[in-house]
């Protein structure tokens, strides 16, 4: 597919390189009708006072993209699929509209040779050559003509500037006056400015191509330089006839214009369903995406406005901007300012909801103030007082990547790096849209003396290493306890790395289990053969205490894996009293030998509570009338790992539950230990039993936990939350009484008293014997059976109120 | 006379923690037996002072594994206690999960905890796959799985298991032991089935589940009737339940039952010479609804094998007695009163007044009974009950067996194999008359109540055949909340312990007179244990069932 991008801006070369990045195989051809390859506007004020040339502000394009220089597009064939400059035809397939804007001007300075507009690296050419001992005169406030006005002030040969502004503001007609004096005061404070308020131009004498005399309401100015920085327009004029515009080319959320092979990006887009039109870089980036995701197909965006971040940076000064899409001309303002600091906060606040902030020489965050326009949340001004200082990072220097001062003197310091190149390493600050490029540079550059001079300086390369290694010392730790006798470090990175790849090449364990009697080739027999061997199954004790052997019942159906291939194949269920063929003497002399010779082998599982009143005589197992504690403190000393199934092991569960006649405690309370696993659950579902015990074998170590020391990836969701049944309660739906309309559809039953929103547990998902069903399903409800103190809780029909107790 | 005491602690492969003392003359034969329950949990104190409607969730905890039996006593009598009658859906669909878990009950015990008593595990790795093969067809002329390659494969695989040398759940097992008479292919059949048996109760979980939410535990009962109406009324649930039961039942004819008459034909001498029977008093409270006035269980009471005179069961004559439990008090006010053990772990038994168990003492009219399947069998046959009479006599015909050799260890086993066949059938029977109603528009399974308007002080109790036999829940209500509750239990009545009066429950009397081969592996006292399938989480209960006033029990705080 070829596709044609018309602009040679920042705009184009972003559409052509992310194309690019996207699908290769694309061609991509941008026609750009300056004589420059893509440049960077935001940097034009370097061009003029000289610290940069062309070159250096130019934008890295694709190799493989097509540049055509020189082509100024003016006609379209819709049905040819064709674009014609004035010497050249181009097909497209499909064809991207970023020609930007241009520059609006009080009259035709074609042929002027003393006036300017200032848009490109030309114009910045001709102001820099032109200012040279003329009066400047700057028409127009905005942004663009603030910041031209600071490099002019700056260049020593520029003698005398003036700023005329129609109205009696400066950079926005929102701002207050005291944001407007702090402006004014850093730009006149060396006497070369002045600011003329409340003034245009009315009349202009033109004599052999240039501007000798200027007449505005307040002012006469002879032989001056004019430049006018009073707007910019969609430069849009080639395509009116050929498709739908407004104040832009027209475009749906795609940014297709009404042929649906052409789109239009950025600043000569209009976005019919909002009549919006781009200002900034990132909401062109944003455009472009869409434009990128509709052509590709691939994950398609709409566009929707965004917040917009806006910053000034000129030498005086700092002013940041954050304006909501939703910002309209009716506000409330706050206003907190700091003489001390020069600090300006201005809040705009619609409807009690903030939804743009202006700040000079602000302190406040940012990202929150991002957040809190985003959020829609009512403006506490309280709030916003305290958050006046809150910016510890400093100032925001890069409003893209949200990359503040001291972010950046960290890096700095930490790192050693001394570039801005070397940077790209660690943050993309000054990248995205370039222009906070020169501060950030400036910080690297002023923090360089903070930079430990006994730090090793670390070369790029040194420093992945060591972000590596942070990553590999996990695994290689894992590797070395499971293979004890060769110890690897990160001494030798290399072969450190390609003894986990060795590693990988084992036949993991449970594998071995698996596959142990398939027909494999010969090549896997004699791994898969010492797997088997060297593991030959996991030993079990399984004891019951003060249980009613529900999750033994539970655990023997377990489906997947069967509990024959389980119990037969798998695991070694060597002392399970439910299972097992000996009794009595037979059966203790089992639990002696693994206790004796399988020490740190085993794992034991324990199920039912543990009674601790009168001695623990409340139970008593074997020949010798061991108490259930006694037992317990035997079986569990050198277990590899205790695991405690069912809410009676958990907590106590339904024996605990008041008045506890029995003084009952769970597993781990009863052994004061915090390392045994819990399987909570009345009784727990089968599948949490096994697939802990898998994850432990596959992994050879033990899952992630919550803070009971239950399995994450079985406790983690909320019931709620995955329920079957919750989108009837969001609609409101709910069963009233058992058995009625409600309960035949399947409403949701958090009115019968569901304890789904307090519990968590993966019941929703896994469900129970074989995914048959749930207590939600079968319309009962959940009773949060895995919650600490579920029986006194949760264990009844009634919503539940927190405060009921 | 010499007498010796052997202590069978734990007794395995039953649910909870029950302890076997008994005494041997010079030969080997049982002259007392004690039989104890060794953990109290007190689930009855912990249920006082609770909602009533809350008795369900907490009393079903009472066990994992006649689960669902308590969770229907406990709804049942708080039903009974509010005068509630609930919707005929309702009762069916607790009849479904109930008549699931019978089948699932029965085969679990039969394979995974009784078999092993009768199967040499080693011995059927001596077994021809071909010859098992035709020795499976002299007990049913189609059985289960019988392809000479399926018995290979179990051989390959219970042989690797041995190989290996851990046997798992078979560790320390009595392989060898002279009371194993089967041959090498009779045991390879059972343990084809143990292994296919596990399947087997996982299936018919899922019947459970469907109106149940799960198993083990539950969770559709409320008072009122059941929760899972949208299940009922879901077409392919009801499919799913019944292909469920289908499956079942094959396995039910083509193996549990054969295996029962191969069981039956292989002990023949022991069955015979009535090893196991206890003292013939037999007690059933009946139920299920059948076809009108019919029930699939008859009630009644059998004293000493008198299968002509059938008494009707009387609530009224139930007592309980806490003469050697570990209780102490009057009827009315009871409290824990452990007497401990032994120095050397041992019961204390020397004196006619010593306490040896949790277990109270249930009597009947003031007679120890025996409750369970090969009961209701018995009282049903008796009772000339239509339903049971042709799969009793099948059986008697094709083990050449009479009605009395029931009453052995072995024989309880038929009696349970007999009662899964036929429930099999009740249960198409049930979804029938389910669908029945559904077809007529009947959709009902709750009956509404107010529960605010209730009566605040109610008594009720529920009397149900479960699995193991008759279980009652009793409840006590004042102000709304419950003042006093208790429960008998199957094997309550079973392993009840003596009293003053010295009579002896089923497990010890059935004990009594066994010869035991060697003292070291006594695998004859575990046989005649688990042919009672005993249940000792159910059992021990703080109870007193005068019928009358409940009495109430304390825990002295120590």
């Amino acid at each position: 597919m070829r596709v044609v991008i018309v602009g040679g801006g920042i705009a184009a070369v972003y559409l052509a390189n992310n194309l690019k990045k996207q699908n290769a195989s694309l061609e991509v051809t941008i026609l750009s009708d300056e004589k420059h390859p893509p440049y960077d506007r935001i940097h034009l004020c370097r061009l003029v006072d000289g610290s940069e040339d062309v070159d250096g502000i130019s934008l890295p394009l694709d190799p493989t993209v097509i540049l055509e220089l020189g082509q100024k597009i003016n006609k379209i064939d819709k049905d040819k699929k064709r674009v014609f400059s004035d010497n050249a035809m181009f097909r497209y397939d499909k064809l991207i509209i970023a020609t930007g804007s241009k520059p609006i001007t009080l009259f035709d300075i074609a042929y002027i040779k003393n006036a300017a507009v200032f848009r490109s690296a030309d114009d910045s050419e001709i102001i820099k050559r032109g200012v040279q001992g003329r009066e400047v005169v700057i028409v127009g406030s905005g942004p663009i003509g603030l910041e031209l006005l600071e490099t002019l002030n700056e260049m020593p040969h520029v003698e005398k500037l003036t700023l005329l502004v129609r109205g009696n503001h400066l950079y926005s007609k929102d701002l207050s006056i005291d944001s407007i004096k702090t402006i004014e005061e850093c730009y006149t404070k060396n006497g070369k400015v002045r600011i003329s308020y409340e003034d245009e131009i009315i009349e202009h004498e033109v004599h052999g191509g240039e501007i000798t005399l200027l007449k505005t309401k307040k002012l006469q100015i002879e032989n001056p330089f004019l430049v006018f920085g009073t707007g910019i327009k969609p430069n849009i004029e080639s395509f009116r006839e050929t498709l739908t515009c407004n104040k832009g080319i027209l475009t749906n959320l795609y940014m297709q214009t009404d042929d649906e092979n052409i789109y239009a990006v950025g600043e000569c887009a209009e976005v019919q369903a909002f009549n919006y039109v781009a200002g900034h870089v990132k909401e062109c980036t944003s455009e472009a995406n869409c434009a990128i995701s509709h052509i590709l197909q691939t994950d398609v965006k709409e566009f929707e406005p965004a917040i917009s971040i806006d910053m000034l940076k000129v030498g005086g000064f700092d002013l940041v901007e954050v304006n909501s899409p939703k910002f309209t001309g009716n506000y409330e303002k706050v206003l907190i300012t700091s003489k001390e600091d020069n600090r300006i906060d201005e809040y705009f606040v619609t409807k009690d909801e903030l939804t743009r902030f202006i700040g000079i020489n602000s302190n406040v965050d940012v990202g929150y103030i991002e957040t809190l326009i985003n959020s829609g949340e009512k403006v506490d001004i309280n709030y916003l007082y305290q958050n006046r200082l809150i910016g510890e990072r400093g100032r925001l220097i890069c409003s893209c990547e949200h990359v503040y001062h001291q972010d950046l003197v960290d890096i700095v310091t930490q790192t050693g790096i001394g570039s801005f190149g070397e940077l790209s390493n660690f943050s993309d600050a000054g990248r995205v849209c370039g222009r906070c490029k020169i501060m950030v540079q400036d910080v690297i550059k002023d923090s360089q003396h903070l930079i430990d001079p006994n730090m090793p300086r670390k070369t790029p390369e040194e420093i992945k290493r060591e972000r590596e290694i942070v990553e590999v010392q996990k695994r290689i730790d894992k590797f070395n306890t499971l293979h004890p006798r060769n110890k690897l470090t990160t001494d030798n990175l290399e072969s450190a790395l390609a003894s986990l790849d060795i590693g990988k090449h084992e036949v993991n364990s449970w594998i071995s289990m698996v596959t142990a009697d398939m027909q494999l080739h010969p090549n896997f027999e004699e791994v898969v053969e010492k797997g088997v061997k060297a593991l030959n199954k996991v030993p079990i004790v399984w004891l019951e205490l003060a249980d009613c052997s529900g999750n033994s019942e539970a655990f023997i159906k377990s489906a997947n894996p069967a509990i024959e291939d389980l119990i037969f194949d798998y695991i070694s269920l060597d002392y399970h009293e439910l299972l097992m063929s000996a009794s009595g003497n037979q059966s203790e002399t089992i639990l002696e030998d693994i206790i004796k010779n399988q020490k740190g082998e085993y794992i034991l599982i324990v199920e039912g509570a543990v009674p601790l009143a009168m001695d623990g005589k409340y139970l008593r197992i074997g020949p010798k009338g061991e108490t259930g504690i006694e037992l317990l403190k035997k079986c569990a000393k050198d277990a590899a790992l205790v695991i405690a199934v069912g809410s009676c092991a958990f907590d106590g569960g339904v024996v605990a539950a008041a008045p506890n006649p029995t003084g009952a405690v769970g597993v781990g309370t009863a052994l004061e230990r915090t390392d045994v696993i819990n399987i909570s659950g009345c009784p727990t579902n089968p599948i949490n039993i096994v697939g802990t015990l898998l994850s432990y074998i596959m992994f050879e170590e033990l899952p992630p936990l919550d803070k009971f020391n239950r399995p994450l990836w079985a406790y983690e969701g909320r019931v709620h939350d995955n329920c079957e049944r919750r989108g009837h309660y969001e609609l409101g739906e709910f069963v009233q009484e058992w058995g009625d309309a409600g309960a035949k559809k399947g409403y949701c039953l958090f009115e019968m008293g569901c304890k789904g929103p307090y519990t968590n547990v993966n019941c929703p998902t896994m469900k129970f014997n074989g995914g048959t069903s749930w207590p939600v399903q079968a319309g009962h409800g959940c009773m949060g059976c895995v919650e600490q103190g579920f029986f006194d809780k949760f264990a009844n029909e009634r919503k539940y109120v927190e405060e009921e107790k | 006379m010499n007498t010796k005491k052997i202590v069978i602690d734990p007794i395995t492969r039953i649910e909870g923690h029950l302890r076997a003392e008994v005494e041997v003359d010079e030969n080997g034969v049982v002259q007392e037996a004690f039989v104890s329950g060794q953990l109290f949990r007190g689930i009855e104190i912990i249920l006082k002072n609770r909602d009533p409607r809350d008795a369900g969730l907490m009393a079903g905890r009472i066990c994992g594994v006649c689960t669902n039996s308590h969770f229907r006593g406990a709804i049942t009598c708080v039903e009974d206690a509010y005068s509630l009658e609930i919707p005929k859906n309702a009762e069916i669909i607790r009849d479904l999960i109930a008549m699931a878990l019978f089948i699932q009950d029965h085969v679990v015990h039969f394979y995974h905890l009784h078999s092993l008593d009768f199967v040499d595990v080693t011995s059927a790795l001596l077994a021809d796959a071909k010859l098992t093969s035709k020795e499976a067809h002299k007990y049913h002329k189609n059985p289960y799985r019988n392809s000479h390659s399926h018995y290979e494969a179990v051989l390959e695989k219970v042989g690797n298991f041995v190989k290996a040398g851990k046997l798992g759940p078979f560790s320390n097992g009595y392989w060898g032991h002279s009371d194993y008479k089967l041959t090498p292919e009779q045991n390879l059949i059972l343990i084809s089935h143990y292994l296919e048996a596990l399947k087997f109760q996982t299936n018919i979980s899922k019947a459970v589940a469907i109106f149940g939410a799960k198993t083990p535990h539950p969770q559709t009962l409320v008072v009122g009737g059941v929760t899972s109406v949208a299940d009922m009324l879901n077409p392919q649930r009801l499919n799913d339940y019944l292909f469920i039961i289908k499956e079942a039942k094959v396995f039910i004819d083509r193996a549990y039952l054969p295996d029962a008459k191969l069981l039956a034909l292989a002990y023949r001498d022991e069955i015979k010479a009535g090893v196991g029977r206890a003292n013939g008093n037999f007690l059933s409270v009946g139920g299920y609804e059948f076809e009108g006035e019919q029930r699939l269980f008859c009630n009644g009471v059998i004293y000493g094998h008198d299968f002509v005179h059938v008494e009707e069961f009387d609530e009224s004559k139930v007592t309980e007695e806490i003469d050697r439990a570990w209780f102490s008090g009057d009827a009315k006010e009871n409290e824990v009163c452990y007497t401990d053990l032994n120095d050397d772990g041992s019961l204390k038994t020397a004196k006619n007044d010593d306490k040896y168990s949790w277990i109270k003492a249930p009597r009947y009219d003031g007679k120890t009974m025996e409750t369970g399947p090969l009961a209701r069998v018995l009282v049903s046959y008796s009772k000339d009950n239509k339903l049971i009479k042709s799969f009793v006599d099948e059986f008697l015909h094709d083990t050449d067996l009479e009605l009395i050799d029931l009453s052995t260890t072995v024989g309880r086993n038929g009696a349970r194999a007999i009662e899964s066949g036929y429930i099999c059938e009740y249960i198409f029977k049930l979804v029938s008359r389910l669908i029945q109603n559904i077809k007529y528009y009947d959709t009902d399974t709750w009956v509404k109540y107010d529960f605010e308007k209730l009566q605040k002080d109610a008594k009720g109790r529920a009397f149900l055949e479960v699995p193991r036999g008759v279980l009652s829940h009793f409840v006590n209500i004042k102000d709304a909340k419950i003042d006093n509750y208790s429960v008998i239990a199957p094997t309550t009545w079973n392993a009840t312990p003596k009293n003053f009066d010295g009579l002896r429950g089923a497990y010890e009397e059935a004990l009594v007179g066994i010869k035991i081969q060697d003292t070291s592996k006594p695998l004859e006292v575990l046989k005649v244990l688990h042919s009672f399938d005993p249940c000792l989480a159910c059992a021990v209960h703080v109870i007193d069932a005068e019928g009358k006033e409940l009495s109430r029990y304390k825990i002295k705080t120590l």
